[in-house]
């Protein structure tokens, strides 16, 4: 036990890559939400793999002017630098062309990443970038530089988010109603870029290029399966983000697994878990949805099984009856709850709302009994296609039988109609 | 210039053009205040492009539009917008309380957080449209004449004079369409005008005291029977005039 759990907290680049880790995963997580409200995932994909461009940029500016080697700050610069470009060619591309949105996100980050490859290649002799560690992130190897740099950044984002809270809720939802009351909307739009920009730029280092989109959105999206409120969906979703970095480091320790990697993949199973189980919204609560659902169609067979048989009828014969004998208990108690059916020792008996849905019924089943044998259907599937049939039986569709057929008085075998 | 208290929307020679095309032409209306009013045309009239500029949104080429008395680029707020239910995330994490909230955004100072008071007015709000009991749930997981009330309750929490309405009864059904009719009855007897885009021929004459009809051009403003006849519509739906015999026997009843 103690191995498992106390023994890596001893150890400083744990307590390092738990610290850093936390704080860019609340930041990413809250952030998250609104990127996950507006749909712009794609474009926090594209933000991450843009930076590498920045991130050689400052570095070579940062060395060639003030010779500093691998400068933090200076990386940091560039990589918003690069964010920004980019974003600002997309909606360029986006506006101006007739190609979409989607596509020009995707020829820009693809084009600026390569800009950046090619860029860390040939400068190789004066940029030390070991390009695996920028795609695959190394958390466990976090510097302090990289701390401070991620507490600074999670310091301004947060306050962003939390002093112009309404202004992001209202531009997400209702951006027109945001307009028409005088809001920046634009701005707004570019504040919130900034921000992912500065998570995501201050991520990378810690989880890798590739998985930053995951630690922006999947946490996020973890919690809006639970919330119905933004500040409630932030909240939680920074404390996922947190689990995800938690779970995932230990996973790392005790599989001896790559550090980025290990928080995603916690990531990911803690939102497949909640999926499922979700109380609203999520895959368990719908299937006992469903499966609570009393077909219609049962409803009316017992309905006028109830009604032909004219007195208290025995569960024996509605179970004669009645063609679906799964779940019945389970119908005739929810009819009962919904005051079609009463319940007495001899059997079970209409109610005046039961008798009126039963007589609708009946009507209809001996209209298109009606209507059955004047197009010419044998008389032995008269029956059968008629009980079928019967549950249509909406206003509209009973008066245009009706009509059409004259206004039957009985049905082929004699019945009344009416 | 005088300012007259009986209009609430002023437009005088508004042309609005996109490309060198003028997607309005020479527009010049005055709506009185305490009206129904509804705004009718085709697909691709102009309709957004008028409701962008009675919401100050854009820059006319030529002309002028005032809310009360005032430049539409100046009166941000004063018209409260009511979008269209196909625009709407309705799974977006909010609860109608916060919804009808979103009307006093506005008047909250950004360094503050939403006070009682503005509490208070969002409630009243939602109480106007008996909406009241449901404060407290999602938006998705109410009827479509719930939701409708919901937004039309944020637009009275915000407490302009002048509603605008995109489409409320797109895509509803005939019991909901009622209800929502019902409701901007109330909102016009507790003193509002209400602008509604419309798209049903067939009811306009029933829903409405004033109707404007647009395409491009401004084709008539006034009583729905001035509006709904036959030389104009056969004019502004070219050609498509099977329907009209019925919407002009409904005009007249």
């Amino acid at each position: 036990m103690y191995d498992l759990f106390i023994a890596p907290l001893t150890e400083t680049y744990f307590q390092k890559a738990l610290i850093g880790g936390s704080i860019i995963a609340v930041v990413a997580s809250v952030v998250g939400c609104l990127v996950v409200l507006r749909r712009m995932a794609f474009l926090g994909d594209a933000l991450s793999h843009a930076m590498i461009a920045g991130v050689a940029g400052g570095y070579l500016v940062m060395k060639l002017l003030f010779s500093l080697e691998a400068h933090a700050p200076g990386m940091l610069l560039g990589s918003l630098i690069a964010a920004i470009t980019t974003v600002a060619l997309i909606s360029f591309v986006s506006r101006i062309s007739r190609v979409k949105e989607d596509t020009a996100i995707g020829i820009m980050y693809t084009g600026i990443f390569a800009l950046g490859v090619v860029a860390v290649s040939i400068f190789r002799h004066y940029i030390h970038i070991d390009l695996m560690h920028f795609i695959m992130g190394d958390i466990l190897g976090v510097a302090d530089t990289d701390l401070w740099v991620s507490a600074f950044v999670a310091a301004i984002v947060l306050t962003i988010l939390i002093l112009f809270f309404r202004h992001f809720q209202i531009t997400t939802f209702d951006p027109i109603m945001a307009a028409s009351i005088g809001l920046p909307v634009m701005f707004i739009d570019y504040l919130l870029t900034i921000c992912v920009s500065l998570v995501v730029v201050s991520a990378v280092s810690m989880v890798g290029v590739i998985l930053v989109v995951g630690l922006l959105i999947t946490p996020a999206a973890t919690a809006y399966l639970l919330c119905d409120r933004l500040d409630k969906m932030m909240w939680l979703a920074a404390l996922f983000g947190v689990t995800s970095v938690v779970g995932g480091l230990y996973l790392c320790v005790w599989l001896d697994s790559a550090g980025g990697g290990a928080i995603m993949l916690f990531c990911t199973l803690q939102f497949l878990v909640v999926l499922a189980v979700a109380p609203k919204y999520g895959l368990m609560a719908r299937w006992l949805r469903l499966r609570n659902l009393i077909p219609q169609q049962q409803v009316e067979d017992i309905l006028t099984t109830i009604l032909r048989y004219e007195k208290p009828t025995p569960m024996s014969v509605i179970l004669q009856y009645v063609e679906q004998e799964k779940g019945i208990k389970k119908a005739l108690g929810s009819m009962i709850g919904e005051g079609l059916l009463s319940e007495a020792e001899k059997g079970y008996s209409l109610t005046d709302a039961g008798h009126r849905e039963a007589t609708k019924v009946l009507k209809a089943h001996r209209l298109w009994e009606t209507y059955l044998e004047s197009i010419g259907t044998p008389q032995e599937e008269l029956h059968p296609t008629a009980h079928q049939l019967e549950h249509i039986s909406d206003r509209s569709t009973v008066d245009y039988l009706d009509e059409k057929l004259g206004k039957p008085a009985t049905d082929p075998h004699g019945k009344t109609i009416r | 210039m005088t300012i007259d208290n009986n209009y609430v929307i002023e437009v005088e020679h508004l042309t609005v053009s996109y490309h060198a095309k003028p997607a309005l032409l020479d527009i010049s209306v005055r709506i009185e205040k305490d009206q129904l009013v509804g705004v009718i045309g085709p697909n691709g009239a102009g309709k957004s492009t008028f409701i962008k500029a009675i919401l100050g949104f854009i820059k006319p080429d030529v002309g002028t539009v005032r809310i009360n008395g005032r430049s539409a680029q100046k009166t941000k707020g004063e018209v409260a917008y009511v979008p269209q239910r196909g625009a709407v995330d309705w799974d977006f994490p909010i609860t109608v309380e916060e919804v009808a909230l979103m009307g006093r955004y506005q008047q909250i100072p950004w360094y503050t957080s939403p006070s009682d008071e503005d509490r208070q007015a969002a409630l009243e709000a939602l109480k106007m449209v008996r909406m009241e009991d449901f404060a407290q749930r999602q938006i998705g997981e109410l009827s479509g004449g719930q939701q409708q009330r919901v937004f039309l309750a944020r637009a009275l929490a915000q407490g302009s004079d002048i509603l605008l309405l995109d489409e409320p009864f797109a895509g509803v059904d005939a019991a909901t369409e009622r209800a929502i009719l019902d409701v901007l009855e109330r909102a016009k007897q507790a003193g509002k005008t209400l602008v509604v885009v419309h798209h049903d021929l067939s009811t306009a004459a029933e829903y409405f005291d004033r109707l404007i009809l647009i395409k491009q051009r401004l084709y008539a403003y006034g009583p729905p029977r001035l509006v709904l006849r036959e030389d104009l519509l056969s004019k502004v739906y070219e050609g498509r005039l099977r329907i009209f015999s019925e919407v002009l026997k409904g005009g007249e009843s």
